[in-house]
């Protein structure tokens, strides 16, 4: 207990500097705005101002990309309340019963409850995750590489179970990523990999080209190819903010069991805000005395999700932080922004770098705070933000992503890549093939063919050990498990259910 | 998903612009192409990998799921719709162009103007366009970018051309 303490103030030692303070700001305005504004998301926007961070401290940096990621969530429910637009993947649900909460004119109690329940559930959150860190990565460093590769193939088969849309394609996806991942510069045995003879390319392709690309241009690509729709704004002066008493008797053993939710599902690898979200207004739905209040302003049907996006959003950091394991594509470049200042991920991070850990840790507690406390009054702001039109955002998304790029190595080809992976983006929007899963399995895949390599040598060539070892085993098994499940019928049937609960 | 007129067969091009058969073919062209890529790699042994050994590994895991996700397509039958029935061809091309503009002027030209020839051709993507919008949108987001990139952060960004 003492250390859980000590740990905790070494982390606000370091979130409480005014730098600190100031990226996490950053961080959240920034995420606040593109949660806001449909068309761009988290993952194109973390990945676009990644290159930034670099001028900074590791720990500054990862503060305001982390900003970015739970402040999107925020975010995203402003204008799903206000507008039924999702911002976010996540917001899809709050749209529901939030936007016809404020057509009934109760769009203020709507986004406070909104708030305060991520604002619980984020703290929760941190407590959960400042908790179950450290025992973790105690595990984590028993790891061997066998370990290692076992629990890379059930965090990349899992992202993919749990994930949206067809099983087989998302695993293509992975293996698609992987491949992209080793282009380059074999590092064991010095030969060039796919790339067709050009040295710019023997360092292999940045996360960053791929990330934009494929999840802001491709995007980009898409919304203008639909044609669109008009937007209707709820809410020109909003009256009270705050929920009556009968609201808030309602709305808060909501909160609690939606941030449980979202502590759980967020630490699955392919869990996170979204899955949380979702599963969350299923439950509120059947726990419900009366459940035909839900679709037509039920403020649980806010008050849960939104706590089960925030706590979902903040524990998946935990795999990634202890373990150096991707739960989501944000976190994959997560990875990938430790990697370039140098830290290797895993469980030794904690342990080496206290001030990293801890510091991340608290300054998502301030951060919560930061964003209801900047939230509720800026709304205004956001909202007449709403009204520009596509036509023009998008210029402005596009302008940002190339200069984003370019500034990562000063290098035009990356933002020829850029222009490649949109197009690539665009297809793979079209044909329903997930590139997330992909983003998990360029970022793991270096890593994963080291660890099959070391564990291969360790073992004289046998692919047995991979069996032989407890952990591993039992790792494996559980990755086999998940397949089967998917596979059954009548899992099948219910996944697809849930999915089409929004 | 199945509309298949009354009484008589789904054309092939109707079956082959269905979003999985597509997909198919498209993981199925990728592990071609990257076996075909890797012909010359050593592939080593399981103790002793060689540069091959995990690439064309993937390549085959991945032709036999394209194969796979083909023949799921084939047996879901003709799309009502194929995905790209909302197609239209300027995003698709003057979005990247816009982006290629941008690579090869802002080495030679300077950020500014390879911004401006940025949105100048990306301009070309969207709908309802009115030139004096974007002639300010231009304005204002170069002078935001100037203000964030390269005034706030001071990055090394070439600003006008080198002449």
């Amino acid at each position: 207990m003492g250390e859980f303490f000590s740990n905790l103030a070494i982390g606000f030692g370091v979130a409480l500097t005014p730098v600190n303070l100031l990226f996490a700001l950053i961080g959240c305005l920034v995420g606040t705005l593109i949660g806001v504004l449909p068309g761009i998301g988290s993952v194109a926007t973390v990945a676009m101002l990644l290159p930034l961070t670099f001028y900074l401290e590791p720990v500054s940096g990862l503060i305001m990309l982390a900003g970015i990621f739970y402040g999107a969530q925020y975010g995203g429910s402003t204008t799903a309340i206000l507008v039924n637009l999702p911002g976010e993947t996540s917001s899809v649900v709050t749209c529901i019963d939030g936007h016809q909460m404020a057509r009934q004119g109760r769009a203020g109690p709507a986004l406070a409850t909104a708030a305060l329940a991520s604002l619980f559930a984020g703290c929760i959150a941190t407590t959960l995750i400042a908790l179950f860190s450290p025992p973790l990565a105690k595990v984590g460093q028993s790891f061997g590489s066998p370990e290692y590769f076992s629990l890379m193939v059930l965090g990349l088969i899992a992202a993919v179970v749990l994930a949206h849309g067809s099983v087989v394609k998302a695993i293509a996806m992975v293996i698609l990523g992987l491949l992209l991942g080793l282009v380059g510069t074999d590092g064991q045995t010095g030969g060039e990999r796919f790339t067709f003879g050009l040295t710019i390319l023997s360092d292999g392709i940045g996360f960053v080209p791929l990330a934009v690309g494929v999840f802001g241009v491709g995007e980009i690509i898409a919304n203008l190819m639909s044609p669109q729709q008009g937007r209707s704004i709820v809410g020109d002066r909003i009256k009270e903010l705050w929920p009556s008493r009968a609201d808030f008797r309602l709305a808060w053993p909501a909160a609690v069991r939606g941030t449980a939710v979202g502590s759980i599902l967020g630490v699955l690898p392919g869990g996170g805000a979204t899955l949380s979200s979702f599963a969350a207004y299923v439950v509120e739905k059947k726990l419900a005395r009366d459940p035909s209040r839900f679709g037509r302003g039920a403020i649980e049907g806010v008050a849960g999700p939104e706590a089960a996006n925030n706590a979902g959003a903040q524990s998946s950091f935990i795999p990634m932080l202890t373990l150096g394991i991707p739960g989501n594509a944000v976190m994959a470049l997560m990875i990938g922004a430790l990697t370039i200042h140098g830290i290797q991920p895993g469980p030794q991070v904690m342990t080496e770098r206290p001030t990293l850990f801890w510091g991340m840790v608290a300054s998502m507690w301030i951060g919560n705070l930061i964003l209801v406390i900047i939230n509720l009054p800026l709304i205004g702001i956001w909202v007449q933000l709403l009204r520009v039109p596509y036509r023009l955002l998008y210029l402005a998304i596009l302008l940002f992503s190339a200069i984003g790029v370019y500034t990562v190595n000063n290098s035009a080809f990356e933002v020829l890549l850029t222009a490649l992976f949109g197009v690539a983006g665009y297809i793979f929007l079209k044909l329903e093939m997930e590139p997330a899963p992909m983003l998990l399995g360029f970022v793991l895949g270096p890593l994963m063919e080291e660890n099959l390599r070391r564990a291969m040598r360790i073992s004289g060539g046998d692919p047995m050990i991979f069996i032989e070892r407890p952990i591993s085993l039992g790792l494996l098994i559980a990755a086999f498990i998940l397949l089967i499940l998917v596979a059954l019928p009548m899992i099948r049937a219910k996944r697809e259910e849930a999915f089409q609960e929004g | 998903m199945t509309a298949q007129a009354q009484g008589t067969k789904a054309p092939w091009s109707r079956i082959l612009v269905q979003k999985d058969v597509l997909a198919g073919l498209f993981l199925i062209a990728v592990a071609l192409l990257g076996l075909w890529l890797s012909r010359d790699y050593q592939i080593g042994t399981a103790l002793r990998m060689g540069t091959g050994y995990v690439p064309r590994l993937l390549c085959w895991v991945l032709l036999g799921l394209g194969v796979i996700v083909l023949l799921q397509g084939l047996r879901a039958g003709a799309a009502e719709f194929g995905p790209f029935a909302e197609f239209w061809w300027r995003p698709f091309v003057f979005v990247p162009l816009s982006l290629l503009a941008f690579v090869y002027s802002i080495e030679s030209l300077g950020a500014i103007i390879a911004s401006a020839l940025l949105i100048a051709v990306g301009a070309f993507a969207g709908r309802d366009m009115r030139p004096l919008e974007v002639v300010a949108t231009a304005a204002i987001l170069i002078g935001l970018c100037w203000a964030i990139f390269i005034w706030g952060l001071g990055l090394p960004l070439s600003v006008w051309p080198e002449w």
